[in-house]
């Protein structure tokens, strides 16, 4: 893979968060969002660009004065503190959806903020609160709020909400998720990249426009294909979704290598298309009340998306960091799921923009210490 | 445990007890249909169709008053759920998933033939999925639709202007919700539902809560508190979960002229009362013996929780036209009220002043994620107000972490040095 392609992509995962509040004519086309299950593709259509706030080990002194602890993840954290240090002014907007309480309970939050006066120099606060039903009426309110939200942006973007224009954003995001389908197959059987470089590649789809994308995620997994393939065991990372590389890291240091991510940065993003056949709001709300991986997915549905996953799996991972409420509930199921797998698994505890703590590198090393190893391969 | 000082709150307890034997005996003897669902279902439509409901947190609340929630939450770490996840949505699962390492109280929960929850909190759906396979019951599950318009001083409108409070849109989806819910009772139920009835049922609720809300005014006003905030709390509960019944209204009225016996007669709950205490968020189930620790040392009497004053605030609505919109229209955004931005701080502020209230102690749920937000915003709200604000750190059925002593003793310094007497 040539060096500027993982560059670009790495750094159209990375950067935006970071960039807001250095180039105001910029920001004031950027959506500000805190998980990927607001439709990128409504936000494209009103000629904006999404960025996703993003966990990092950065400290948030100001966020930490007005969010209780153990309740919001660091993304969230992120978000209220580049909010209260006015880098966030000249963004368009910032759009929550309704994937988690702390998603929700941090919408409320930056508009009781900025109607109390602290955070002074807020853009429009939005919510997108999308129903996991699939029940008539949760299709058709998802729809109407997907309909709400694409008015709402468009107004900001000075320009009437045309269906043909998020038919095209459609069009345009489906031809980029299938180059990255094309990346992430270079992950199953034996992988051809690492997973703390493959969450980069196929996390950037969010972020990064999608026929630049396209071209880059397709000139990557011609690159890859060529490689040896990783000769390490194999493991998979559930729990709750990272956001970010550093468990990866941790785990792939420990001689393993991340083939698969319950999150939607990773392989949970990108699985299926949306299509344009009918209303396209009802068809993206439907995509993404069916797609969105967060802590409001029906459980038999992350059951089944989990279970795909596996496939060959060594050895998971699973991620349940204190401010989590809802994925540990999976555990009993989960456990069972694996136990008739016969895959090991371990729990780990950490926040993981903060990256492994000695315990979870402990229980790491004894996952992977008791794997059995996979018989080589070899292939290209 | 503080003797009770009025009639009602023995019979409230008489009450609950014998309401409990019989639903253990309607289910196991007549095989007869009942539902377990959260407090924040409108539990008038399963009563009209005569299938009797068991609040999850009511039997929470009880387990953990049984002392018994330990050994059960035990057991449930113990199968590697996180202690860290929600205790007081989940007790009651950990009853039956893990029976055998506690005792429940009252010969325990029976079978369900349905559960039924609203989806507030991201844990609901995840909780009730492993307790309704636990039992092999059917769960229906109320999708909950998020306000993003909260306007101000929600308890202004919720009585006559309640189609102002609730976004459109919200409404109608929980109005179709419960259409569903409805047809989905008449076929266990097997009987239909009279719209006619619920909107008497309604009004009746009504009437109770208007009961309670002169209550409410009696205590506020008395110049010192005539009730304890515990049997406040056991007399407004025992009446919710049976709302706008013959029983609930004739005991609402009962406890009201006590408590108004008691004020015409110079009757306080405490004698010498110097301090009066509001305690925000839910009750400490596994020590109700704290709120009444500090009467004798400080003068200092717990007046107000939300129980009480949040029936009145939150379930009266008038204009029943279309009873079920109504009924809707408390639902959408029932628990809200108390822990959302910007509705929690100034409601509870405002009760606060209502109430003369000098000091809030104002629970941080270790467990309880979602009801631990908006505390800040609450704190500063009270603060303004002339408010001293104590934060608690503790769970409200986990008595593990809880050390009765420790949290006295830092109560009785709060007092002694940050309020001023």
């Amino acid at each position: 893979m040539r060096a500027s392609t993982i560059e670009e992509l790495r750094a159209a995962f990375q950067e935006p968060f970071w960039r807001l509040g250095r180039d105001a004519a910029r920001d004031r086309e950027t959506v500000l969002m805190s998980w990927p299950s607001v439709p990128v593709e409504l936000v494209r259509a009103a000629g904006l660009q999404p960025v996703f706030a993003r966990g990092h080990s950065t400290p948030t002194p100001a966020a930490d004065r007005v969010l209780e602890p153990n309740i919001f993840p660091n993304r969230l954290r992120q978000l209220v503190e580049a909010a209260l240090t006015a880098r966030l002014a000249n963004v368009a907007a910032i759009v929550l959806p309704r994937s988690s309480d702390p998603d929700y309970k941090c919408f409320l939050y930056l508009r009781e903020l900025a109607r109390r006066g602290i955070a002074a120099t807020l853009p429009p606060v939005l919510l997108f609160d999308l129903l996991h039903s699939d029940d008539p009426g949760a299709r058709a309110y998802n729809a109407d709020r997907a309909r709400d939200l694409s008015a709402r942006l468009a107004g900001l973007g000075g320009r009437p909400p045309l269906a043909d224009d998020l038919r095209s954003a459609i069009v345009s995001a489906d031809r980029a998720r299938a180059a990255a389908r094309r990346l992430h197959k270079l992950r199953s059987g034996p992988s051809r990249v690492s997973g703390a470089d493959a969450l980069p590649l196929l996390g950037a789809f969010w972020q990064l426009e999608p026929e630049r994308y396209s071209a880059l995620a397709n000139a990557s997994a011609d690159t890859l294909v060529q490689r040896v393939p990783l000769e390490r065991r194999r493991v998979v990372v559930a729990g709750v979704p990272v956001d970010g590389t550093a468990m990866h890291a941790a785990i792939e240091a420990e001689g393993a290598v991340v083939v698969a991510e319950l999150s939607p940065f990773g392989s949970g993003g990108t699985s299926a298309d949306i299509g344009i056949a009918g209303d396209p709001f009802a068809a993206i709300a439907a995509h993404y009340g069916r797609e969105s991986i967060d802590a409001r997915l029906p459980v038999n549905t992350l059951m089944h998306k989990l279970d795909d996953l596996l496939g060959a799996a060594e050895a998971v991972v699973i991620s349940q960091p204190h401010d989590d409420a809802s994925f540990g509930w999976d555990y009993p199921r989960v456990r069972e799921l694996l136990a008739r797998r016969s895959i090991p698994h371990t729990v780990l505890g950490g926040d993981p923009a903060f990256g492994a703590t000695a315990a979870d590198l402990e229980s790491i090393r004894r996952l992977l210490g008791n794997t059995p190893s996979r018989p080589e391969l070899r292939c290209g | 445990m503080a003797e009770k000082q009025l009639e009602s709150t023995v019979a409230a307890a008489a009450f609950q007890k014998q309401w409990f034997g019989d639903l253990r005996r309607r289910v196991f003897d007549e095989r007869r249909p009942y539902a377990l669902i959260q407090a924040d279902v409108p539990f008038e439509l399963f009563d009209l169709l005569e299938i009797p409901a068991v609040s999850n947190q009511w039997w929470s609340s009880l387990v953990a008053a049984k002392r018994q929630a330990p050994a059960f939450l035990a057991a449930m770490e113990a199968d590697g759920i996180s202690d860290q996840l929600c205790r007081y949505c989940s007790l009651g699962l950990a009853t039956t998933r893990y029976s055998k390492a506690g005792t429940a109280p009252w010969g325990g929960l029976p079978a369900p033939r349905m559960l039924c929850a609203r989806l507030t909190c991201d844990c609901v759906h995840r909780v009730f999925s492993l307790w309704a396979e636990a039992f092999g019951a059917e769960l229906f599950e109320i999708q909950h639709p998020a306000a993003s318009e909260l306007p101000p001083r929600w308890w202004e409108l919720t009585r006559h202007r309640w189609r102002e409070l609730i976004e459109p849109h919200r409404l109608e989806f929980v109005t179709t919700t419960l259409e569903r819910l409805i047809a989905r009772l008449e076929s266990i139920g097997e009987r239909r539902l009279d719209r006619d009835a619920l909107r008497e049922r309604l009004a009746r609720v009504n009437r109770q809560e208007e009961i309670f809300d002169a209550t409410r005014q009696l205590i506020a006003t008395a110049p010192a508190t005539p009730v304890r905030m515990t049997e406040q709390i056991a007399n407004v509960m025992a009446t919710q979960w049976v709302r706008g019944t013959d029983w609930a209204i004739a005991h609402a009225q009962h406890f009201h002229d006590e408590v108004r016996a008691r004020v015409d007669a110079g009757v306080a709950a405490c004698d010498g009362e110097k301090l009066r205490l509001m305690w925000v968020g839910a009750g400490l189930w596994h020590d109700t013996d704290f709120y009444t620790a500090f009467e004798d040392s400080h003068g200092a009497v717990f007046v107000w929780s939300m129980y009480l004053a949040f029936g009145p605030d939150a379930y009266i609505r008038y204009g029943l036209e279309d009873p079920l919109a109504a009924l809707a229209s408390r639902t959408a955004s029932f628990n809200e009220f108390l822990h959302n931005p910007p509705w929690a701080a100034e409601w509870i502020a405002a009760q606060a002043r209502a109430h003369r209230i000098d000091a809030a102690l104002v629970l941080h749920p270790k467990s309880m994620k979602p009801s631990a937000t908006g505390r800040i915003f609450i704190e500063q709200a009270l603060e303004e107000a002339g408010v001293a604000v104590l934060r608690v750190e503790a769970d409200v059925v986990d008595s593990r972490a809880w050390d009765p002593a420790a949290a006295r003793k830092a109560v009785a310094s709060f007092l002694d040095e940050r309020v001023p007497q």
